[in-house]
């Protein structure tokens, strides 16, 4: 059976009830159900049941969008408690089928404007029904039909948008269902009169839930009467909207309320930590003296750098929906991110083991300028026979199909803080452990590198070396003995 | 006395430690925060963003004031440390990389480093962290 849509064309409705014996907040009932459904949908006339809820949507594919739906939401509390979800067709809702034709939505619009005071925003509507000018041109609005609400509602959306105020009282009111579509329409309402209607349960008012009312106006209605005393009356209205501050004209004590303060304040971030003075200078020593020879001298000399059973590996980031970022495609051969890499013999084969194959491997890849200002440095652990540090810094491609680009790094050095010498030269820092993470760089990084200009020697400039500078090459490249 | 070890094996027994810590640690870390300090020695020392927190007492105050986070992991990595340099004490270098995104801050990268050490129970031997190192990638921007 076919209805036309609001705007004319041929459309199938369907309703969808939701039936559990707990009441549910709808605001939360409508966000778990659209965060399980693939189409986005409007719920229509949405109203709540003795056993549930029910609403409306337009268009089959909708319909069997949220029929998948069923049994996936869980009760926000106990998780156990499935919501099953019932979709079949249906006649249209009745705000649609007894939508108010154009003329009458446009007397309802003046008639409206006139008890609307824009200085408050406020929207007195108090005896709606028993309006002259409603009356006089034979139109009856009855709040309490959803026609007549949903097209309030709908005049209120597109002219008093920012509405604070609203005035409701006396209008036979005994449900408020239709009403609670102003959460969507006009959620700026802080102050709502609803007195002398027809409510009977203070269940009605949690359909309201989610407005942040400050002021609110119930006496005249049934439900009153239904509290042993005012202060369970009070407690009841303020359960459901905890900022209230006037109940009934009268002014409520403030309330006392239980605020888990969560933190959202992270500490501030610094630079560089090395634990002591002495430290820092080793540690910076090594790295100047690492990185002279790694950028600017034979890879082969690192060799003095490392322990005979030394381990090296290199990873570079594994983002699933980008599985080969070409740009870092000359570390793939051995990027050993575990998790990419599953096979247990290459995850074996890619940890390169002893000095000689680190170096070989270090040899093989791209060549490299490392910006030594950019460097931060975690000293993150220290005994007498080890020494953990993270290096994080940026370096440039200078050669080769990524010649240009930047990278940026993390290297995590294990080092036996021994000392070796080898001519006068002596080395304070043996390398048992070197893991090598390597991304593109962001684009401030990027934008930072090199801010402070260094010269570029080339392999064939070597006399432009300090004579300090040649010494460290010229003991690298012979193996130390090591003195403990 | 302990039988002597390939390489291979230490290898494959800091992969699996790694793994199942790496595990263990992000969801205990997003999900069950008060308890996060059992995976650390007592003498365990933190450095978060260039921030010390040593021992247990400190860590538990430093994880209390944390916001809540979300991690994902999109880099793992680990190696054995040799015995020359831990005086025997079995130990592993894990690596990690990611997103992190802390309760009311938004997301951001990370790099971490942790060093596990074997500590033997009568009954089995559990994997505690001695030192841990965070940092964000941007971590000079805020």
């Amino acid at each position: 059976m076919q209805e036309n849509t609001q705007d004319g064309t041929p459309g199938s409705w369907f309703r969808v009830t939701i039936t559990s014996r707990i009441k549910y907040d709808r605001i939360w009932l409508i966000n778990s159900i659209q965060r399980h459904c693939s189409v986005p949908f409007t719920p229509v006339d949405f109203h709540f049941m003795h056993d549930g809820a029910q609403f409306f949507v337009q268009e089959a594919s909708t319909a069997s969008a949220l029929m998948e739906v069923s049994n996936k939401i869980c009760d926000e509390e106990s998780r156990k408690v499935c919501i099953p979800v019932f979709v079949s067709p249906s006649a249209a809702p009745y705000s649609v089928r007894d939508k108010l034709k154009p003329e009458e939505m446009e007397l309802l619009k003046l008639t409206l404007s006139k008890r609307f005071d824009v200085s408050q925003q406020a929207l007195d509507l108090r005896r709606l029904c028993d309006d002259p000018d409603l009356l006089g041109h034979d139109i009856d609005i009855i709040l309490n039909r959803r026609n007549c609400m949903a097209a309030t509602l709908q005049i209120i959306k597109k002219n008093f948008p920012e509405l604070l105020s609203l005035n409701l009282s006396s209008n036979k009111l005994y449900q408020l269902d239709g009403l609670s579509d102003i959460l969507q329409v006009a959620p700026t309402v802080k102050i709502l009169n609803l007195s002398k209607n027809k409510l009977t349960s203070v269940w009605e008012l949690s359909k309201m839930q989610g407005l942040k009312l400050e002021e609110l106006w119930l006496q005249g209605n049934p439900l009153c009467g239904t509290f042993p005393d005012q202060s369970t009356y009070v407690r009841a209205i303020r359960d459901r909207f905890p900022k209230l501050l006037r109940l009934d004209g009268q002014e409520l004590p403030s309330p006392v309320t239980v605020d888990v303060d969560t933190p959202c304040v992270l500490k501030p971030c610094k630079g560089s930590y090395f634990g002591s003075d002495e430290l820092k200078s080793l540690v910076l020593q090594f790295l100047q003296q690492f990185y002279l020879i790694h950028d600017y001298g034979d890879r082969r000399c690192l060799v003095a750098f490392y322990h005979e059973e030394a381990c090296f590996s290199l990873t570079i980031p594994f983002h699933p929906e980008d599985p080969a970022p070409s740009s870092l495609c000359e570390y793939f051969k051995d990027n050993r991110n575990m998790k990419k890499l599953t096979d247990p013999h290459l995850r074996v084969q890619l940890l390169k083991h002893t000095n000689r194959v680190i170096v070989h491997t270090l040899c093989v890849l791209p060549k490299t300028q490392h910006d030594l200002s950019s460097f931060v440095v975690d000293t993150w652990f220290q005994t007498e026979t080890m020494l953990c540090f993270s290096v994080s810094g940026v370096f440039k491609e200078v050669e080769g199909s990524s010649q240009g680009c930047v990278r940026a790094f993390t290297r995590t050095f294990i080092a036996n803080p021994a000392s070796y010498s080898r001519a006068h030269f002596s080395f304070n820092l043996c390398i048992m452990n070197d893991e090598l993470f390597v991304r593109d760089a962001s684009p401030s990084e990027t934008q930072s590198v090199f801010s402070i200009p260094v010269p570029t020697p080339t392999s064939s400039s070597m006399h432009t070396l300090s004579q300090e500078q040649q010494d460290i090459m010229q003991a690298s490249s012979t193996r130390p003995e090591v003195n403990l | 006395m302990a039988m002597p070890m390939d390489f291979k094996t230490y290898v494959d027994q800091a992969c699996k430690a790694a793994e199942e810590f790496v595990n263990i640690y992000y969801e205990t870390m997003d999900k069950r925060r008060r308890v996060l300090t059992r995976l650390y020695l007592d003498k365990a020392t933190l450095i978060w963003n260039g921030n010390v927190v040593t021992g247990l007492e400190a860590l538990a105050n430093f994880f209390d004031t944390l916001p809540s986070s979300e991690f994902q992991v999109n880099m793992l990595d680990c190696q054995p440390v040799h015995e020359q340099a831990t005086q025997a004490q079995t130990t592993v270098l894990v690596v990690t990389s990611g997103t992190v995104k802390f309760d009311g801050n938004r997301q951001r990268y990370f790099n971490q480093s942790f060093l596990l050490t074997a500590q033997s129970t009568p009954n089995n031997t559990v994997w505690k962290i001695a030192s841990d190192c965070f940092r964000f990638q941007d971590w000079a921007s805020s």
